[in-house]
């Protein structure tokens, strides 16, 4: 997603904000309820709380997981003038700071990744706390995660594994292609949320289904999580051990509250583990595990998914035809087809990659798809904000060739983003020197991925 | 040009043209069965150009040139062009003024440019993927226009962008990375890659670039007939190739460069950890440190093809025998 759009969107919260100062009590039917079960889940309170019991809390008081998250409307203010463009610019401050944190150094990632993402169907999703409703919520966000993770994990693979009526229900087997785990939770009928979950039930699942990788892959487990119980036939322990065993990295996102085993899950197998606030919050905690995730050292944890081993792989580039070609039996299918990919080192024809060849054991792939990683192997260094311009500034920017401002515009003095905010509005590259404005400097950095000036 | 073309965006075209000084001299020898030169071709681009701005008022340009070691924007529709010296000779009484401004304007700018190329013994590799990112940035800022702008002023439909590259240099195999980046973000924008290979063998990337990125890969046949290519094929906007018989790419070829050589092959050993791409079994990968195991390494080596198979010696024969 261009970067653009997302400033859009905090804009959008920005412009609700004077409504949403008394959020709390003017749709108390909604947003109470939702309190409600956050109380209910520190009292660990298995059945239907009452009302006054999340009432009782005091509103102002915040609960742990919810200090480490500020509302994005909260933290949009308007100035003086009443616009927000101190706001906006704030924004960027901040993603700029991120982006200075971030090492530059190539970082050891995994590529190569397996998700099981487990959904919560049991009847605690059709709760309206997530608008429009938990479960359309979850679907619609896994839809957009899958798309995302295999735009950025292309040799990944993924499964589903529901939970609901107590069991482990087989959703999508583990493919390698988005449009079958799309397909696979496109009937919202079939996934229609039922009775409780069983977190033992569907990890073991999953895990079986994972049982059989490749010791240079990763394995993960993704479970979103909107119940506040779970019904298992055994000690889950034991399945939190084995999962530490099989080196599978465990991430929950919980849609109402914490719960302890669900952090013992991520804790312990190197996972992350969230709690959502809102829905914006939610899609952060989902799509953080987005990126192919960086090898930590080994020691970090002792059951980490890390420590698998490394290895290198024959792999060919195959040549495309298009189905104006000439008809020929492909060998997986032994079926006529002009359209198809030649496996470079024995010319047989196969209808689809990344696969094996059939004939001469290649391993077969389109190698753009390897490329959509090497962004991460060799990150843009970020820029840094310009304060002074030398003797003889660049007129215009580097990258769109448009003008700078003649003059340093007013509002950059704010001391307060004053050290990444430009007020000139130049961004300069540390390795060829070059100025660009703000919007190149987002572009660069979050899609482009290459210095137009050192090239 | 109201009712029919108001309900759709304009058309923004970025023009990227291979300057290299060799090339093109290459390019003109009569020894070619239809040689093209510089000037001719520069005349034949101008041409498209004017009508891709006249069959809409709205319709924008920027033109960029590739030159040994450097990459300039020399036009944009958004620049003001100051009026120059060369006022009112009689034979431009009959031109439309903004046709000519801009023509004159490219022509100067690369002459310009190739007056202040250096000769040197060897040319310096094009600085084709550096104007391939500038014209990205470029048309990022066109269709994303800064929030921070001033909400009174109506923002104007951003235009339906794509690139055109005139392509005369071989591949670029040191910039593969950068180039499949830039091949990656103008997906993530929607904008179309066309791809006119002007003279010299056909580039693997920039036949990928174009078919990833649902553009044209055009290789003309008659060269003399440059503007009649460049009228059917990359005039019609993006939506209206659907409903015309556009040339299809024949084989699409997506070998790799490795990164130890840059060499481009078609058969890797790659690294799981961080998908490096090498041309040979190495036993620690050069942009990772991973160290791979001895037994790997022992058997790749066994089963590795003979070098001659692997690597240049297939770019000659593209067409695989079926
Ligand atoms: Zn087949
Ligand atoms: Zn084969
Ligand atoms: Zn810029
Ligand atoms: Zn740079
Ligand atoms: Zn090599
Ligand atoms: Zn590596």
């Amino acid at each position: 997603m261009p970067p653009r759009r997302r400033d859009g969107a905090y804009v959008h919260n920005a412009g609700t904000s004077s409504e949403s100062e008394g959020f709390d009590d003017i749709d108390d039917g909604n947003y109470g309820d939702k309190r409600k079960n956050k109380g209910k889940g520190k009292a660990k309170d298995t059945g239907k709380g009452s009302q006054d019991k999340g009432k009782g809390k005091s509103k102002e008081q915040a609960y742990a997981w919810e200090a480490t998250y500020t509302r994005s409307w909260d933290t949009v203010q308007e100035d003086e003038g009443g616009s927000l463009q101190t706001a906006v610019e704030d924004l960027l401050a901040r993603g700029r700071r991120r982006r200075l944190l971030e090492p530059s150094s190539a970082i050891r990632r995994t590529i190569i990744r397996h998700l099981m993402l487990l959904l919560d169907l049991s009847s605690s999703m059709l709760d309206r706390d997530l608008r429009p409703s938990r479960f359309d919520l979850t679907l619609e966000y896994s839809r957009q995660f899958i798309v995302e993770w295999f735009d950025q994990n292309p040799l990944g693979q993924i499964g589903i594994v529901g939970m609901r009526g107590g069991l482990g229900e087989r959703i999508g087997d583990m493919s390698g292609n988005p449009q079958d785990v799309l397909k696979a939770i496109s009937d919202r009928r079939r996934l229609q949320p039922d009775g409780d979950p069983s977190l033992q039930n569907a990890i073991d699942m999953a895990r079986g289904s994972m049982s059989h990788l490749p010791t240079h892959s990763s394995r993960e487990i993704l479970i979103i999580y909107g119940s506040l119980t779970t019904c298992d036939p055994g000690n889950i322990h034991d399945t939190l051990d084995a999962c530490i065993n099989d080196k599978i990295r465990v991430s929950v996102v919980s849609l109402a509250a914490e719960m302890k085993i669900c952090r013992e899950l991520a804790n312990k197998t190197g996972g992350v583990f969230g709690v959502v606030m809102n829905e914006d919050h939610y899609k952060e905690l989902m799509f953080e595990l987005v990126p192919p995730p960086a090898q930590r050292s080994a020691s970090r944890l002792t059951g980490g998914s890390t420590n698998f081993s490394a290895d290198l792989m024959m792999m060919g580039f195959p040549t495309r035809l298009p189905d104006t070609s000439p008809l020929s039996l492909c060998v997986c299918h032994s079926q006529l087809k002009g359209e198809g990919f030649l496996c470079p080192r024995c010319k047989a024809q196969v209808c689809d990659v990344p696969t094996d060849c059939d004939i001469c054991g290649l391993m077969i792939v389109s190698s753009p798809h390897l490329a959509r990683s090497y962004h991460h192997l060799f990150p843009v260094k970020p820029y840094q904000a310009v304060t002074e311009t030398g003797l003889s500034p660049s007129p215009k920017c580097h990258g769109c060739s448009h003008s700078f401002p003649e003059k340093p515009s007013a509002t950059g003095s704010d001391p307060t983003t004053a050290d990444v905010i430009s007020p000139l509005g130049r961004y300069r590259c540390p390795d060829c020197e070059k100025d660009f404005c703000a919007d190149c400097d987002v572009f660069v950095h979050d899609v482009l991925h290459v210095c137009p000036g050192c090239q | 040009m109201e009712t029919t073309v108001s309900d759709s965006p304009p058309e923004h075209l970025s023009l990227i043209i291979d300057l290299s000084p060799t090339q093109w001299h290459l390019s003109s020898l009569d020894t070619n069965p239809q040689p093209l030169s510089l000037r001719l071709f520069i005349s034949q681009v101008l041409v498209f150009l004017n009508a891709h701005l006249a069959s809409r008022h709205d319709n924008t340009i920027a033109v960029l040139v590739a030159l040994p070691g450097k990459n300039v924007m020399i036009y944009s529709s958004s620049d003001t062009i100051e009026e120059s010296d060369h006022q009112s000779p009689l034979d431009e009484s009959n031109t439309y003024q903004p046709f000519r401004a801009m023509n004159s304007a490219v022509v100067q700018r690369i002459d310009e440019e190739l007056g202040a190329q250096e000769h040197g013994e060897t040319e310096a590799p094009i600085g084709l993927v550096g104007a391939l990112t500038k014209a990205l940035c470029h048309i990022n800022r066109l269709t994303h226009p800064t929030a921070s702008a001033n909400p009174s002023i109506a923002v104007p439909t951003p235009p339906n962008p794509r690139i055109l590259i005139f392509s005369v240099s071989p591949d670029l195999s040191t910039a593969y990375i950068p180039l499949m980046n830039s091949i990656f973000s103008a997906q993530k924008l929607k904008v179309a890659i066309d791809v006119c290979k002007l003279y010299g063998e056909d580039t693997v990337f920039l036949q990928q670039a174009a078919h990833l990125t649902g553009g044209l890969y055009v290789n003309p046949e008659r060269r003399d007939a440059l503007l009649q290519y460049l009228a059917m094929c990359f005039l019609p906007s993006t939506a209206i190739r659907r409903v015309l018989g556009m040339p299809t790419q024949d084989h699409v070829d997506f070998r790799a460069a490795c990164f130890c050589h840059k060499n481009i092959i078609d058969i890797g050993y790659i690294c799981s950890v961080c998908l490096s791409i090498f041309c040979s079994p190495v036993p620690v990968c050069s942009t990772c440190r991973t160290k791979f195991p001895i037994k790997t390494l022992q058997r790749l080596m066994l089963n590795r093809p003979s070098p001659l198979s692997n690597g240049h010696q297939r770019t000659a024969s593209p067409a695989p025998q079926r």
